[in-house]
């Protein structure tokens, strides 16, 4: 084989069996902080165009429920395979402090096909009187090369 | 051809020492993040299960209802485990009566530290270190008023390609005073385990 040749396959193998460990895409769409009863389609954020192409909010209602904030949130696909996705709502008092601050778990989130799902948020605290939501995909890092 | 031999060794000797080495890393994660290392029960599964059974039993119409003068002070009964595997179900009872305590709509008496609070309330009173007119007195403890237990099963299938697990966690809530069930609630949670092709 010539020495050429043997360089160029070396390196297209070297270049496929090269594990690296990238970091999983943890950026998403998602909404500012809202109050209750505010307008929430301005409040919309996306900072991750692909899944922003795929994905919409398509409806946010809020409401007290037993001196609860309770938040209705409708997630819409606009793609016809289904998305792993998880969500969060972090919610603030009226000083627009964060309460249970790192105690919200993100939620898994399985949307099948053009489906319109409504995920629900409870605040964890009678003083809560906004929230924000974000939603991203589960991305393993070990398909990434 | 030297050169070309020179260059070919050089380009091996910098993919060889940036390649892939094997050494462990320790970091901090997020302990709120969605946890996939296996099919078994996981953090995030307390998580949601906790989550949405505190959501359902703070925002019902009858808990408004015993809620709305008073705190009702509950205990809480163990968790059944009816899985097959080993679960720490007082962990699920911790993460459901502190989200329930810290909503601020309810009382708790723990029956898990009763004989350790007897102990600390018979030092007051007959070790003679305390001054009995300031010794917390027996006697003066509040009752539960309500009880709230559940059960955790679950369902597992695999084939050699797939295995399936299903978990179903129900909760009630027993008034124990005239022993009717008040409020009761399921959550399931269904993860799968696949084989996967990776694929450019």
């Amino acid at each position: 084989m010539h020495i050429k040749q043997l360089i160029f396959a070396t390196l297209i193998m070297l270049g496929l069996v090269a594990c690296k460990n990238v970091p999983p895409v943890t950026s998403g769409i998602g909404t500012e902080k809202i109050a209750h009863g505010q307008n929430y389609q301005q409040r919309l954020i996306v900072d991750n165009q692909q899944l922003a192409s795929q994905l919409f909010i398509s409806d946010i209602k809020t409401r007290m429920n037993n001196d609860f904030l309770e938040v209705n949130l409708a997630l819409t696909s606009k793609y016809e395979k289904s998305l792993a996705l998880q969500y969060q709502f972090n919610w603030f008092d009226k000083d627009g402090f964060v309460i249970e601050s790192g105690k919200n778990p993100w939620q898994a989130l399985e949307l099948h096909g053009m489906q319109t799902i409504n995920v629900k948020g409870l605040a964890p605290s009678r003083n809560a009187a906004s929230y924000s939501f974000y939603v991203r995909e589960v991305n393993e890092k070990f398909y990434k090369f | 051809m030297k050169k070309l031999a020179l260059i070919t060794a050089m380009t091996l000797a910098v993919l060889v020492t940036t390649g892939c080495t094997n050494k462990s890393v320790v970091r901090y994660g997020d302990a709120s993040a969605v946890e996939t290392t296996d099919i078994n029960f996981g953090s995030t599964d307390l998580q949601k299960v906790a989550g949405q059974m505190t959501d359902s039993l703070l925002v019902s119409p009858v808990v408004g209802t015993l809620t709305a003068n008073t705190r009702p002070v509950i205990f809480v009964e163990s968790i059944k485990n009816k899985t097959s595997e080993h679960i720490d179900t007082e962990s699920i009872t911790d993460s459901i009566s502190t989200k329930l305590l810290r909503s601020g709509k309810f009382r708790f008496v723990d029956m898990t530290r009763v004989a350790a609070a007897r102990e600390q309330i018979q030092y007051q009173n007959t070790g003679g270190m305390v001054d009995a007119s300031k010794a917390i007195q027996f006697g003066k403890q509040v009752g539960a008023e309500y009880m709230l237990y559940g059960n955790l099963s679950s369902i597992v299938k695999s084939n050699k390609d797939k295995s399936d697990v299903y978990y179903k966690f129900t909760l009630r809530l027993m008034d124990l005073e005239s022993g009717l069930v008040e409020w009761a609630d399921e959550t399931e949670i269904r993860k799968t385990k696949e084989k996967e092709f990776v694929s450019w």
